[in-house]
């Protein structure tokens, strides 16, 4: 029973947080959408006007362009007010109606972005650049915490080396330094200076083209190598000191003493106790790069949901700008779910304990 | 003797922290006493930095090159007083000369030169000639202005035009190697050279051997002349700059301005930023912690879903949004950080306030009858103290990287130049793809060293924390 509970709880905290995001957007880009949808209807309109005028008697008949001017002013005004766009955006019935075309992924069309296919719906902008995106931040968190399990582990074993000092200084330079400055020294090391890899990462080859995904990865080596490299050293850290706190646990003590090799323990037992502190540890480096990743990618110009909300916000493109949020917004707290969810199965206190 | 040791680790760790931090002190007190507000002000002034040269790298730069014979010209400002002067009459002209020797010991070519002056003359206006000796012998003379007598000669950069009463006309002017009255005059000269001159700039014609386009060392003189057909002409003023490719402590930028300024301007703005968002958030984190942990129940509920629902913000995208329409200003952007920074420290308030609650003699407290705010004035906030001061420093960086990201978006207030401005004026200036490390490296550092300093002191005062069970 808990478990459901915990699930609506956060689960209403998620949609919350989504809405409240959401109503901050519209209420700061709410007039410039509200232009931008009636001139939607203004094409629509004339479109399927001037699309059916042959079969349209009455309007055929209005050789006056005048007239036929005003029908179709009525036919715009109409609309708007079908869907209420001519009330003020703080409107209830306006909030709610842009919250429902939002969420319905009714996104319009960007003013000045569009595909490689020339399409500029925001959606199918996004849909474009999203995988890159995860592409990079997953694959490099990934080998972050890879890195982290097996160095941590190992360092666990031997504490008190130099190795241990080294890791903790490390670390704390690690988060002291602006991924995005670190990022900036890598270019200027590895394409000005050694010129191995391209300053801008974005594909020269069309996508669909046969060496897409080798140049693709060619150019994501540099991002990805600078964000393991950002990454590592807190994951060592952390993931020594929570292995450290397993091992010291007395169940594990007592393994040792029942006479099982050590390695046996801490890659059976150690590890798989350790397993939700090490989720948590995952989840909270793909949050946190996911809000880095707008830095990122648009100072390596690696073509993802980042540089393009980077340059939509350069632009002032308000469509693109919504429906950027709204995707940033809920892969993280899709990101948070998942991994609440995960945790609560692996560790079955979270969800019952109070303290 | 483990607890020992680990104290002493920690304690170095700290002791490192604050020697940073008077480091970072120490540049604060020096810019705020020796650099007046106006001139802070000028960062963004074109005008400022004129007489700076543009993308030098920093002065050492040159100790490494020694080996390699490749010495980077050093940035030279010559006034009226280095020059020495000469003058020859005729009866209806009067020529006056300025000569400037500078001399050129370096492997590669200045960046450029520029020559401003300023002229004040009576009716008839004088010509002006820039001419260059070159130490195997040659002259050019790369210049030549007979100046209008109607004053509309301020065309150059910087150019002010003033008319005095008494009929002298007074024009200030600023002859740039990349002029192109200059590529112009040298073209004449192109038959001297052994390869073509045409697409070169002019210091790689005027410093160039004739054989190959190398620079050639030696004395050069740059010589200024004045005729003059009356005898009201005065210089006023006259300047010789070679733009060098080296300059500083830390070079210059692609707008001139001088890094090492920017760095110090910038010391104290981030730390105000650091300071300011760091006491506010920690201040309400500890008071909303206290509240919630102590009340417990329903308020105490709602307080921690309140302190999730900020948790749960994706608050870098958030952060831009919000900038975007009311950013450019630090007040704004402390502020904004404030707003989301508080809650991660409540909620760490909060699970010690809730421990502390149930220690015996605070229970033994309250059973006394001991008010509420009495227990909590006089057993938990003590107790909170320690945690309070290591939160403090722990977010300090924060908000200063925080600052630093916005700032690189586009969003940092423009009376405050911060690193993070630097750097975003870096990047869109393509620094790092056009190589210019110095511009890149500085600031970025200066950020990271100020957080690390923070980071540092915050870690060793959590370690000294502990909760007390007995009081």
């Amino acid at each position: 029973m808990s478990i459901i509970i915990y699930l609506v709880k956060k689960i209403s905290i998620l949609v919350l947080v989504l809405i409240i995001t959401l109503l901050v957007t519209i209420s700061l880009l709410g007039s410039t959408i509200d232009k931008i949808m009636v001139d939607n209807i203004r094409i629509q309109v004339t479109n399927s006007l001037s699309d059916s005028i042959s079969e349209n008697q009455r309007l055929n008949q209005l050789q006056d362009p005048q007239e036929r001017q005003s029908i179709i002013e009525e036919q715009i005004n109409i609309q708007t007010k079908s869907l209420g766009l001519d009330e003020p955006w703080y409107s209830p019935k306006k909030i709610s109606n842009s919250l429902i075309q939002i969420a319905t992924l009714n996104l319009g069309n960007s003013r000045f972005f569009t595909t490689n296919d020339g399409s500029s719906s925001v959606n199918e902008l996004i849909i474009e650049k999203l995988p890159n995106t995860i592409l990079l931040f997953t694959t490099s968190s990934i080998t972050v915490i890879v890195i982290g399990i097996i160095l941590g582990s190992y360092l666990a074993k031997r504490e008190g080396k130099i190795s241990d000092k080294l890791v903790a200084g490390l670390a704390s330079a690690s988060l002291s330094v602006p991924p995005w400055w670190f990022s900036m020294i890598m270019i200027v090391l590895f394409s000005y200076l050694l010129q191995i890899f391209p300053a801008r990462s974005t594909p020269l080859i069309s996508p669909g083209t046969p060496g897409y995904i080798v140049d693709l990865l060619y150019h994501m080596a540099l991002p990805f190598i600078t964000m393991v490299i950002i990454g590592f050293a807190s994951s060592v850290y952390y993931t020594k000191y929570i292995v450290l706190r397993v091992i010291e646990e007395d169940y594990i003590k007592t393994l040792g003493i029942i006479g099982l090799p050590p390695r046996k323990i801490l890659l059976k037992h150690a590890l798989k106790n350790a397993g939700p502190q090490l989720m948590t540890m995952l989840g909270i480096g793909l949050t946190a790069t996911l809000g880095g990743s707008i830095l990122i990618e648009e100072i390596f110009d690696w073509p993802g949901m980042g540089n393009l909300f980077y340059n939509a916000v350069i632009q002032n493109d308000s469509p693109l700008i919504i429906g950027l949020v709204y995707f940033f917004t809920l892969l993280y707290l899709l990101t948070r779910l998942v991994l609440d969810l995960t945790l609560s199965f692996l560790d079955p206190r979270i969800r019952t304990g109070e303290e | 003797m483990n607890i020992m040791k680990d104290r002493l680790k920690n304690y170095k760790g700290g002791i490192l922290g604050f020697s940073l931090l008077l480091f970072l002190i120490g540049i604060t007190t020096y810019t705020i006493l020796y650099i007046p507000a106006k001139e802070r002000a000028e960062w963004n002034n074109p005008f400022f930095w004129i007489n700076y040269p543009k993308n030098a790298a920093p002065a050492w730069v040159n100790y490494f090159l020694i080996p390699f014979q490749q010495q980077l010209p050093e940035h030279k400002i010559y006034s009226k007083n280095e020059a020495v002067t000469s003058s020859f009459s005729e009866i209806d002209f009067k020529e006056d000369n300025h000569t400037f020797f500078y001399d050129f010991v370096y492997g590669q070519f200045p960046s450029g030169f520029s020559i401003p002056f300023s002229l004040e003359f009576g009716e008839i206006p004088p010509a002006v000639e820039i001419s260059v000796k070159r130490p195997d012998g040659l002259e050019f003379v790369i210049y030549y202005n007979s100046l209008d007598s109607v004053p509309s000669i301020s065309n150059d950069v910087g150019g002010q035009l003033s008319n005095a009463s008494n009929q002298q006309h007074e024009v200030s002017q600023r002859v740039f190697s990349s002029s192109k009255e200059v590529t112009d005059s040298l073209m004449e000269y192109a038959d001297l050279f052994n390869f073509t001159i045409s697409d070169l700039p002019a210091e790689k014609i005027i410093f160039s051997e004739t054989d190959s386009n190398k620079p050639m060392k030696g004395i050069y003189q740059f010589i200024f002349t004045t005729y003059s057909f009356d005898s009201d002409t005065i210089l006023k003023e006259i300047n010789l700059i070679i733009e060098g490719k080296v300059f500083g402590l830390m070079g210059t930028d692609e707008f001139r301005r001088d890094i090492t300024f920017g760095i110090m301007i910038g010391t104290p703005v981030a730390l105000l930023i650091g300071v300011a968002v760091a006491s506010t958030a920690t201040t309400i984190g500890l008071f909303y912690g206290l509240i919630a942990g102590y009340k417990g129940g329903k308020t105490g509920t709602l307080m921690v879903i309140m302190i999730d629902l900020f948790l749960s913000i994706p608050t870098m995208v958030l952060f831009i949004v919000l900038s975007l329409n009311f950013g450019s200003s630090l007040l704004f952007l402390i502020g904004l950080f404030v707003l989301f920074g508080w809650p991660g420290l409540a909620l760490i308030n909060r699970t010690f306030s809730v421990q502390i609650k149930n220690y015996p003699y605070v229970e033994a407290s309250k059973l006394m009858g001991e008010s509420d705010f009495k227990v909590v004035l006089r057993h938990i906030i003590p107790q909170l103290v320690p945690f309070t001061l290591a939160n403090f420093a722990l977010a300090v960086p924060a908000a200063i990287l925080a600052e630093a990201a916005l700032s690189f978006l586009g969003f940092g207030d423009p009376s405050f130049p911060t690193w993070g401005q630097m750097l975003q004026d870096a990047h869109f200036s393509s620094a790092e793809i056009l190589g210019y490390w110095w511009w890149i490296l500085a600031p970025g550092l200066m950020i990271s060293i100020t957080s690390l300093a923070f980071i540092l002191i915050g870690r060793s005062l959590e370690h000294r924390a502990k909760l007390g069970k007995k009081q």
